[in-house]
C-alpha cells in the first residue's frame, strides 16, 4: 500500500443481513488525483461512499485520511476534516432556498452555536457576511447564480447535482466523494462540470467519483479502480483497466 | 364605574387563555415546524410548569380533615416566591425534563419519538392525580397569587392586568424565537426537519441541534404552564393537563401555518376562539342545541382541518421564503 495516499481503505466491511455489501474492500486514492471507482450495480460503490463519509459503521476494517483514521467518526467529524461526499440521489434541503442550501455547508460559521447569537452578535454578522459571498461565488461558478433565491425543490435533476457539488465545495474539502455527479445532466452541463472539476483538481483538491459513464470515466479520470461483489477486482490507468479482462468480464461486456 | 364589565371580563379571559396557548403554540412550533421534532407529549411540559410555578408561588396550605374525610390533601408549597421567580423555574423545570427525555428518546425514529412523548405525559398526569402530598391530588392547587392582588377583588382589573402581561410576554418571546429561527442557527434546525441525514453529511451535529430545539421548546411550554396558573389561579389534573391539550396545540400550529411564529399564534387565537365561542354561543342557542353545541364545534373544527390540510396544507400564514441578500 502506497504511503503517500490521501484516502485509504484497508480491508473495509459491511454486511446489510445476508448481503455481503463491502467484501475486505482495499483501495487507495493519491492526492491531487481525479479517481474513478466503476463497478456493475451492487458493487459496493456507494455503500462504500457511505462507509468512507461516516453515514455507515463498517462491520470492520479501516480508513485513513490524511493521516488520520476516520472510521467509526460520526459525519460531521469527518466533514470538519476535510472529507465531503455528494449523494447519488440529490439530498437537497428542499424548503431552504439554493443560497441557504450552499451558505449552510460552511464549516465556520459562529452564527450556527446559539450562544453566540447572543454574546458575539457583531462576529456572527461577519460570519454570515462573509460565507454568503464565498457561496455566491461558488454558485457562479456551479452555474447557479441565477436560483440562488429560489427553494431548492424547484431545481431540475440536473441542477440539484450541481447544488450537490456546490454544497461540498463550499465545505473546502481536501477531497470530495462524488456518487455519480453527471447523472442525468445534459451533456453540454455535463461537460462544463467535468471541466470544472479538473480545474478544482489543479487548484489542489483529490476527486474521487463513482460514474457510469464510459466517457466520463475514460476521458476525465487518472486512475480508475474497479469493485465487484463488494471488492476492488482492477485498478490503473482507464486504459489499462478498459483493457483487462477480469474487468471485461465482470462489467464492461464483451 | 358603571360600565357593564361582564362580557369584557369574559372576553378578556378568552384572551387569556388564547396567548397561554400561543405560548404553547410557540413551543411546539420550534420543536416540530422548524426542525420536525413531533412532540405528543406537550400537556406534560405544560403540567410540570404549571405545578411548578403554583407550588412556588402559592402559600402554604393545610390539609383540611372534615370528619376523618380528607377535604382538600393540602400540597408542597408554601414558599410564597414571586411569580418571576415561579416562571422561571417553571421554565428551567420544562426545559430539564425536555432534555431528559429527549436524550434517549431523539436516537430513536420520529415516530418512536411521539411515542414516547404521550407516554410520559399520561404518566406525569398519573402522578399528579395520585402524588397528593406534592400536587393536591386530584382536588389540584387553589389558591395560586394572581399577578396583582386587587382588593376589593375586580374580575375586570384582573383579566385585564393579565392581558397586559401575559401578552407582554408573548410579545417578547416571539422576537427573541424570530431572532433565534432567523439566524444561522434556525438555517440548521429547518436543514434537519428536511434532511437530517443530509445536514449530517454537511458537517452538522443534527443531535445537539435537536437537543437544543426540543429542549428550548419544553422551557417555552413552561413558561405556558406558568402562565396558566396564574390566569386560572387554580390547578387540576384531569382536564387541563389531558392529552386533548396536546392536540388542539397541534391544531393550532397546522392550521395558524407550521415553521411561521406568527401563524402559531394565529392559530392559537383561532382554535381556542371557537372552543370559547362555542361556549358563549350556549345561551343563545335554540334549546334543542345547547348540549350537542360543543360537539358541534369539534365537528366543525374537524371538517376545517381536513379542508385546510387539503387546500392549503402550509396553514392559513404559510411559511415565507428567505431570500438572502
Amino acid at each position: 500500500m502506497h504511503a503517500d495516499s490521501i484516502l485509504r481503505v484497508q480491508d473495509v466491511q459491511k454486511a446489510f443481513g445476508g448481503i455481503q455489501a463491502v467484501d475486505r474492500c482495499t483501495l487507495a486514492v493519491f492526492p491531487k488525483s481525479i479517481t474513478g471507482l466503476i463497478g456493475p450495480n451492487g458493487a459496493g460503490k456507494s455503500t462504500l461512499f457511505n462507509i468512507v463519509a461516516g453515514l455507515y459503521r463498517p462491520d470492520g476494517g479501516e480508513i485513513w485520511f490524511n493521516g488520520a483514521r476516520i472510521d467509526g467518526l460520526p459525519p460531521y467529524e469527518i466533514v470538519r476534516l476535510g472529507l465531503t461526499k455528494t449523494w447519488q440521489i440529490p439530498h437537497e434541503l428542499r424548503n431552504l432556498t439554493v443560497l441557504e442550501n450552499v451558505v449552510l455547508a460552511a464549516k465556520e460559521n459562529s452564527g450556527e452555536q446559539l450562544l453566540n447569537l447572543f454574546v458575539r452578535p457583531r462576529r456572527v454578522q461577519r460570519d454570515e457576511k462573509q460565507w454568503r459571498a464565498r457561496a455566491r461565488e461558488i454558485l457562479a461558478l456551479t452555474q447557479l447564480d441565477g436560483l440562488a433565491n429560489e427553494h431548492a425543490k424547484g431545481l431540475s435533476g440536473g441542477q440539484k447535482k450541481l447544488l450537490e457539488l456546490a454544497r461540498a465545495l463550499m465545505s473546502d474539502p481536501a477531497i470530495v466523494l462524488l456518487d455519480e455527479p453527471v447523472a442525468g445532466v445534459n451533456l453540454t452541463l455535463a461537460a462544463n462540470l467535468m471541466d470544472l472539476i479538473e480545474r478544482l483538481r489543479q487548484g489542489g483538491r483529490t476527486f474521487f467519483l463513482i460514474e457510469h459513464d464510459m466517457n466520463v470515466v475514460m476521458n476525465r479520470c487518472d486512475r480508475v479502480i474497479v469493485m465487484h461483489q463488494g471488492r476492488k477486482i482492477a485498478e490503473g490507468t482507464p486504459s489499462a483497466v478498459k483493457a483487462d479482462p477480469v474487468v471485461i468480464e465482470s462489467y464492461l461486456g464483451g | 364605574m358603571a360600565i357593564d364589565t361582564g362580557l369584557l371580563t369574559n372576553i378578556g379571559f378568552y384572551v387569556s387563555i388564547a396567548i397561554v396557548f400561543s405560548v404553547l403554540a410557540l413551543g411546539f412550533n420550534l420543536q416540530w415546524g422548524y426542525t420536525g421534532l413531533f412532540n405528543a407529549g406537550i400537556a406534560g411540559f405544560f403540567l410540570v410548569g404549571a405545578y411548578v410555578t403554583a407550588i412556588a408561588i402559592t402559600p402554604l396550605s393545610q390539609p383540611l380533615i372534615i370528619g376523618g374525610v380528607t377535604v382538600v390533601p393540602g400540597h408542597l408549597g408554601g414558599y410564597s416566591l414571586p411569580f418571576v421567580v415561579g416562571a422561571l423555574l417553571a421554565m428551567v423545570a420544562s426545559g430539564l425534563t425536555a432534555a431528559l427525555i429527549a436524550i434517549p428518546a431523539l436516537r430513536l425514529r420520529a415516530d418512536y419519538l411521539a411515542i414516547a412523548t404521550i407516554a410520559f405525559a399520561e404518566i406525569l398526569r398519573i402522578f399528579a392525580i395520585n402524588l397528593e402530598s406534592t400536587t393536591g391530588g386530584t382536588i389540584g392547587l387553589p389558591l395560586i397569587p394572581p399577578l396583582i392582588q386587587y382588593v376589593p377583588a375586580d374580575p375586570f382589573l384582573s383579566a385585564v392586568t393579565f392581558v397586559a402581561i401575559g401578552g407582554a410576554i408573548l410579545l417578547a418571546l416571539l422576537l427573541v424565537l424570530q431572532f433565534m429561527v432567523e439566524s444561522p442557527w434556525g438555517r440548521v434546525l429547518r436543514a434537519i426537519r428536511d434532511d437530517e441525514e443530509a445536514t449530517m453529511a454537511l458537517g452538522k451535529n443534527a443531535y445537539r441541534y435537536k437537543l437544543q430545539a426540543f429542549a428550548l421548546g419544553g422551557a417555552i411550554m413552561g413558561l405556558a404552564g406558568a402562565l396558566f396558573a396564574v390566569a386560572l389561579l387554580y390547578i387540576e389534573p384531569s382536564g387541563s393537563f389531558a392529552p386533548a391539550v396536546t392536540f388542539s396545540v397541534w391544531v393550532m400550529v397546522i392550521v395558524g401555518g407550521a415553521g411561521n411564529n406568527r401563524g402559531a399564534i394565529l392559530g392559537a387565537f383561532l382554535i381556542y376562539g371557537m372552543e370559547w365561542g362555542s361556549v358563549q354561543l350556549k345561551d343563545l342557542a335554540p334549546a334543542q342545541l345547547r348540549d350537542t353545541i360543543f360537539y358541534i364545534r369539534i365537528m366543525i373544527i374537524g371538517v376545517l382541518l381536513i379542508l385546510l390540510i387539503l387546500f392549503r396544507p402550509e396553514g392559513v400564514l404559510r411559511e415565507r421564503k428567505r431570500a438572502l441578500r
